[in-house]
């Protein structure tokens, strides 16, 4: 083992120095030599990033303190002021001009010579540029929820495997010292045999009516924007709010699945499987663009019985957000900024030595990424599990577009006898644009 | 041929009782008013009209003499209802009156109390008892109640405030955001948890005894609007000796009822609180264009849209006018998709509308996408001739990669 991982480590490195050195030479700065404690260029992560709004920038941000590791090369945006801005932070950081601007990921992938990329899109987009990226074989740090449909997300997770990339989702909230806790505490049985889980996501929605059509500003390329979505106008509504249209996002339900749902499956041992059984309802804005789920309300039943409810947090009985598991000796929530218990006592349990242990980060969510580009390890956040995630979100989408029970084939990813139901499982992509076959 | 007349009148009297015993009784229903500081003349057919449409109750209406007239010509007979609506705050009944009143409902009789009717009797004990908070009450009455306003609904707390002072006021009139409280209860089951209100004069600081009483939701008064800034109770049951109490403070009529009695919140909850009154039970379905957190729905004349005037309306779909008949359309299939016949009917609905040349190319749109899940092969003609126009290509190549996978 030992020997595979430092020769695939070797390859790697070899291939970097001998493209760093042949044809970006120019990107090397003067003050990266080596000098004040940096590792020489030739051995820095040489980064890009795709799609820089805000989450992007922020994720950038971060890759960027890490400048002893990392050196970024190349922004690509479809909003020409949020690649230019995303340019001048780069700039700043490597005390040069050089840091090169795409509109299309495209010829960004084309040109660029990179070791790993980090990306933040619209969901409607992930099935794309996750394949392209994996198919150039760069690492990537790669935003949750992995997919807006479930046959995205196993085309994005066999892209990922076959051409076998560091892969990191970003549902940081895995790194986070309280959700293991919690992952290990239920997993370890202190609460007893698990026999339901809630988890509460933020109240969904917002009401825009039907703005009217608008000029596209100059900055932004709309045809890209959309890509495989439909054609529509550009009414004014891009960045960020994509969230409430279901043609890019399933809305808050999506959006969070990729955390707590995540999180839920952790402490359950599902994260690598899913439901067999998926029924729910929910309540629609009655008028206008935002078309997105207000309020979502389903249960899932796993094969062993366990089940899970997903819902707003607004309509559980606690109105707790996170996930809760409930065991037959007492319950655990944990949440954003909260770790508790039905018995305060059960958090101050230890976990033995050989009992189950999460995985173990000695830096941050994007430290993590950082550390597996180099060793080749698998991530805190891969991206099997982030696919197996959001199709619980997805499935409970369908759950509720139909109206009907759906019943789940883990293993197979298949919709069992339901015609309907199977034909959500894509969503049709607008010509010229198609998802390599899997 | 007289015999064969009575045997069908005695099997239509058997099958009503039938009807009432499986789909959730028949109730007698009393709406009392004749005096009120609200229009009361507007409010009254309207709430009759409103319970009759459930096909649970018959409905009367009783007007009490007007103001300043003998109250003792005023003498119903209550026992012969299973629920008595009050709106009605006038003159003090007849101490007769007022113990039959209390009789009926110590004895279990269902009561609603429907906005104003909360301002009635200030001074009967027992009425405050049965109304749980009220206006125009002080602090010898009972504490003021209501939740206080949190970013999280998770940190919202019932407040009961015993502080001196005067019950009941509000803000200006607006759109009110209501929250459910106790989403268990069968009145408010299944209802969205969160739902706009039509705009409608917010009652706050009601206060009272507050016995046996459950807040079941709240709407926020909003300072913009004058209000008080916190979550006033909205919908109150009580329970009084075996009689229960369904309290909505929604409400306040317009000329012809308005946005306050047109929204499908307050017709529901008012529904489903006279059941709840009449029986303990709701048996009623929740019908697809309840509001919700972003939407304020209304009932025009107090009538539910039918399919049929979706399906009219949406072949001259304007995408910037309203979406509003499509989505009535797409909340049908989301509430019946699970009959594959319901979903067959609503496609050859839609297959209609594809066919129909005067329809707009926003309609075929979205009702091109819409069956590209719930289609049939039915569909595949239609799609295939509309893919020949240059407009709706695109939407009808969507639709067909779904109802025809090249695998």
């Amino acid at each position: 083992m030992i020997d595979k991982s430092t020769r695939r480590d070797f390859l790697k490195r070899s291939a970097a120095v001998a493209t760093g050195a042949m044809i970006l030479p120019q990107i090397i700065p003067s003050t990266a030599m080596g000098m004040g404690g940096k590792l020489p260029p030739s051995d820095r992560i040489v980064m890009g990033a795709i799609g820089v709004g805000s989450q992007g920038t922020g994720n950038m941000r971060t890759f960027l303190e890490h400048v002893k590791e990392v050196q970024f090369a190349a922004v690509c945006d479809v909003d020409s002021k949020h690649a230019d801005n995303a340019k001048k932070l780069v700039d700043e950081t490597n005390k040069n001009t050089d840091c090169r601007t795409y509109g299309d990921y495209r010829e960004f992938l084309e040109k660029e010579k990179l070791d790993a990329v980090c990306i933040a899109l619209p969901d409607h987009w992930h099935g794309l540029i996750y394949t392209a990226a994996a198919n150039k074989k760069l690492d990537i740090y790669g935003e949750k929820p992995l997919a807006r449909t479930i046959y995205d997300g196993r085309a994005i997770v066999s892209a990922a495997k076959k051409n076998n990339i560091v892969w990191q989702t970003g549902s940081w909230q895995r790194s986070g010292e309280n959700f293991r806790k919690a992952v290990e505490l239920v997993r370890n049985g202190r609460i007893g045999k698990i026999i339901r889980v809630e988890v509460g996501l933020p109240d969904g929605g917002r009401g825009v009516g039907t703005p009217p059509v608008m000029e596209v500003p100059a900055e932004l390329n709309w045809e890209m924007w959309l890509g495989p979505a439909p054609k529509v106008p550009f009414r004014g509504i891009s960045h960020w709010n994509w969230r409430w249209i279901l043609d890019y996002s399933g809305g808050q339900l999506t959006d969070w699945a990729g955390h707590h749902i995540d999180i839920a499956q952790w402490g359950l041992g599902m994260e690598r499987s899913g439901p067999v059984e998926i029924s729910g309802k929910g309540v629609y804005p009655r008028e206008g663009l935002y078309n997105v789920p207000v309020e979502y309300d389903f249960n899932c039943k796993y094969a062993n019985g366990i089940e899970l409810r997903v819902a707003n947090s607004s309509q559980l009985p606690k109105k707790w957000g996170g996930a809760t598991w409930f065991g037959e000796k007492g319950w655990i929530n944990v949440d954003r900024g909260r770790l508790v218990a039905s018995d305060p006592k059960i958090l101050d349990e230890v976990i033995g030595e050989n009992e189950f242990h999460t995985y173990k980060t000695p830096t941050n969510h994007w430290g993590n990424f950082l550390d597996c580009v180099k060793s080749r390890e698998e991530t805190i956040a891969p991206v099997e599990i982030a696919h197996r995630s959001i199709s619980v979100g997805l499935l409970g989408e369908i759950a509720m577009t139909t109206g009907q029970k759906i019943q789940w084939d883990p293993v197979k990813e298949e919709v069992i006898g339901n015609t309907i139901a199977s034909r959500l499982l894509t969503r049709p992509y607008r010509q010229p644009w198609n998802l390599p076959t899997i | 041929m007289k015999k064969q007349y009575l045997l069908i009148l005695a099997l239509a009297g058997l099958i009503t009782i039938l009807n009432g015993c499986l789909f959730g009784g028949h109730y007698k229903a009393l709406v009392v008013t004749g005096q009120n500081n609200h229009n009361w003349k507007a409010s009254s057919p309207i709430l009759k009209q409103l319970l009759e449409q459930t096909e649970k109750f018959t409905a009367e209406i009783i007007k009490t003499p007007e103001k300043g007239g003998d109250m003792n010509t005023f003498s119903p007979d209550f026992s012969k209802y299973d629920v008595v609506v009050l709106d009605y705050s006038g003159d003090s009944w007849s101490e007769k009156t007022k113990s039959a009143f209390v009789k009926y409902v110590k004895d279990g009789g269902g009561v609603v109390i429907f906005h104003a009717a909360d301002n009635a009797f200030p001074e009967w004990k027992e009425y405050n008892e049965m109304i749980g908070l009220g206006w125009g009450r002080t602090e010898k009455d009972g504490p003021y109640l209501y939740y206080n306003r949190a970013n999280n609904k998770r940190d919202e707390q019932k407040i009961i405030d015993i502080t001196p002072g005067k019950g009941g006021s509000h803000g200006k009139r607006h759109e009110l955001e209501v929250k459910t409280r106790l989403e268990e209860h069968p009145i408010m089951k299944g209802l969205p948890v969160r739902w706009l209100h039509g705009r409608d004069e917010l009652y706050s600081t009601l206060r009272g005894p507050a016995n046996n009483m459950e807040i079941l939701a709240t709407a926020f008064a909003d300072t913009a609007q004058g209000g008080t800034g916190r979550n006033e109770p909205i919908l109150i049951t009580t329970n009084y000796g075996k009689g229960r109490v369904f309290h909505t403070v929604l409400g306040h009529a317009d000329q012809d009822g308005g946005p306050a009695m047109e929204c499908v919140g307050f017709i529901v909850t008012f529904q489903r609180g006279a059941e709840w009154a009449a029986s303990g039970k709701v048996t009623q379905k929740v019908p697809y264009d309840f509001p919700n957190a972003v939407s304020v729905s209304l009932r025009t004349n107090f009538k539910e849209i039918t399919l049929e005037d979706d399906l009219t309306k949406i072949p001259t779909y304007d995408l910037t006018k309203s979406t509003k008949y499509f989505v009535n359309l797409q909340n049908r299939i989301r509430a019946e998709g699970k009959s594959p016949n319901k979903l067959l009917e609503f496609e050859k609905m839609m297959i209609k509308i594809l066919e129909n040349r005067e329809a707009t190319v926003d309609a075929k749109k979205m009702l091109l996408h819409e069956i590209s899940w719930m289609g049939s092969s039915l569909s595949i003609p239609v799609v295939r001739e509309l893919a020949k126009n240059q407009e709706l290509k695109e939407s009808a190549d969507y639709a067909m990669s779904r109802l025809q996978p090249l695998n």
